[in-house]
């Protein structure tokens, strides 16, 4: 009697789970559905001749009329767009990295009165979104005639995102042991070189993580690049974009879509190349702090 | 020879507070003094005092736009969190395609908000978007309403576009904390006969406290000062009714007041302080 009660609610349990899971797996796909749906719709107004009355038709299947992507590409200015977006990136997300890991490291491991006011001041200004300070900094930039150029601008990005990789770089280097680096300092090697031959290659998920949650960030700036690139040569993917719309003002959706999809292929590469990453970096690198 | 080498070493955090100090400390600083002169750009300034903050609190643009970025951030940081809680608690865990899951949801945060302001834009045109014509299509086109050229729906469609676009990557970190918390708790828990909903505010919401306070901060902090989504979803439109504070800033600095924009630039500094600092004391307590 009592088996044949723990035997139907163990039945029970199973078809429960069994439910449960199905209804997770819905949830799960309408979500995705929802993050990908306006990729989709972008794709498919991408790929409809110009003279396609909008979704006459079959509203799923595209003409497949690539020719927008030849005319977006020659019409806007996205090419130099991307090559200026991909430097500001590649110089700034250096400079993070290296700036940070240094300072994370001396922070960590000499616990003098410079270093802490140094950490106290980055902490606090970690508070502070850089629209704030970008009138004042546009004047400085003119100054230094740094403005309309892409080092200038790759210097601002990096130190808008410096407080929040120091503070993680520090949280990780204080979570290596100690011992390895006494070891090599008895040996006669200097901090500098513990730091660059150990230290820096142990170093790995946290400069993934601050790399992936600082890189997309500075290749879609918008609000400093208003501000610091005002010549057309040296717009970035955004500007670049926004000045091709507004030609538009809503016509000609064919070369807006085309445009915008090709502003974000290398981005989407990008991320799927790093994806593996991400995850990994996220818990293994950015929480420690 | 080794006192050179120490003396090395205790500098390594310079060059990266001198880059600091430069394009951030010093225009800080600068933009402090600025606010309380008139200076337009180019001719010499003079000092007004606190001129341009009274100006300020006077120009009923700039209440409507302080009015606009509350609300946007009243409305996107809770539903953030939330949400994105939400996407952790579902992505948690084994089943089939679950790295394909997650990518598809960080998908929208890797990209810039402009553009995705722009495609939103060409989904919810009046008219002609896509949305009106998937509504006309199932014969309901009398649902489809100007929503970005009213107030309300405006600001609903921003705070929308807003958490869609960043719930992934609320999600991420809420996933990284979730993974941090040992699973023989949840165990021994069920042992104790500790229902689902127990073991969720029991174990999960105090071990999360970490993750939570990132979150909460960087969600405050980015909605105060949203600046793309609203320039390309409604250029602060109808009128200036949707203008946040930091494209007001933008305005004013293009406008030739550069004395009065770096004034509401420190204004904006305090409105977003505030809740920040409230945020990081809650959230303290909580994980002690």
């Amino acid at each position: 009697m009592n088996k044949t009660i723990i035997k139907y609610r163990f039945e029970v349990r199973r078809q429960c789970e069994k439910i449960y899971l199905i209804i997770r797996y819905l949830l799960i796909t309408f979500v995705c559905g929802v993050c990908l749906t306006p990729f989709l719709v972008l794709l498919i107004l991408s790929l409809n001749t110009p003279k396609r009355n909008f979704y006459e038709g079959n509203m799923l299947i595209p003409d497949f009329y690539f020719q927008n992507f030849v005319e977006g590409w020659h019409k806007s200015n996205i090419g130099q767009a991307m090559i200026n977006s991909g430097l500001i990136t590649i110089i700034s997300v250096v400079l993070i990295v290296v700036l940070s890991a240094m300072a994370g490291y001396a922070i960590a491991r000499f616990r003098n009165k410079i270093n802490m006011l140094i950490f106290g001041i980055l902490l606090g200004c970690m508070m502070i979104p850089g629209i704030i300070n970008t009138v004042p900094l546009y004047t400085l930039m003119i100054k230094i005639k740094a403005v309309n150029t892409l080092w200038g601008m790759a210097c601002v990005c990096a130190t808008l995102a410096l407080p929040q990789a120091v503070f993680v770089f520090t949280g990780f280097v204080r979570s290596l042991p100690k011992e390895i680096e006494e070891a090599a300092i008895i040996d006669g090697c200097s901090y500098m070189k513990v730091f660059w031959r150990i230290i820096f290659p142990l170093l790995k998920p946290s400069i993934s993580a601050v790399v992936i949650l600082n890189g997309f960030g500075i290749w879609n700036n918008y609000s400093q690049a208003v501000f610091f690139l005002q010549d057309s040569s040296k717009h970035n993917v955004p500007q670049a974009l926004s000045v091709y719309f507004q030609q538009f003002a809503g016509a000609k959706w064919n070369l807006m879509a085309a445009t915008a999809v090709i502003a974000i292929i290398p981005v989407v590469t990008a991320f799927l190349i790093f994806q593996k990453n991400l995850m990994k970096g996220l818990t293994e690198g950015a929480l420690k702090g | 020879m080794t006192k050179k080498k120490i003396g090395l070493h205790t500098f390594m955090a310079f060059p990266a507070f001198f880059l600091f100090s430069v394009f951030f400390l010093y225009p800080l600083c600068k933009g402090i003094g600025m606010s309380m002169t008139d200076w337009d750009g180019i001719r010499t300034a003079k000092f007004i005092g606190i001129q341009n903050f009274i100006c300020f609190f006077s120009d009923k643009r700039a209440m409507t736009d302080i009015k606009t970025t509350v609300l946007f951030a009243l409305g996107s940081a809770p539903l953030l969190n939330i949400i994105g809680l939400g996407y952790a608690l579902l992505m948690n865990g084994k089943f089939r395609g679950k790295s394909m899951a997650r990518m598809f949801i960080y998908m929208p945060a890797i990209i810039s908000p402009l553009i995705m302001g722009y495609i939103w834009y060409l989904l919810l045109q009046p008219g002609r978007g896509f949305v009106y014509h998937a509504l006309d299509r199932i014969g309901r086109a009398e649902l489809f309403g100007n929503w970005l050229g009213n107030y309300w729906t405006a600001m609903l469609v921003l705070i929308l576009v807003n958490v869609w676009q960043y719930a992934g990557m609320t999600m991420v970190i809420y996933l990284a904390g979730l993974q941090s918390i040992p699973a023989d708790l949840y165990e021994s828990a069920q042992i104790d006969g500790a229902t689902g909903r127990q073991s969720f505010c029991y174990i999960t919401l105090p071990l999360l406290g970490p993750s939570i306070r990132i979150n909460v901060v960087t969600n405050i902090i980015g909605s105060l000062s949203v600046f793309d989504i609203v320039m390309s979803l409604t250029g602060g439109g109808p009128g200036y009714n949707t203008e946040t504070l930091s494209i007001y800033i933008m305005r004013m600095c293009y406008g030739s007041k550069t004395g009065y924009s770096t004034a509401v630039a420190i204004i904006m500094f305090f409105i977003i302080l505030v809740p920040v600092v409230i945020a990081l004391r809650l959230t303290k307590e909580k994980s002690e």
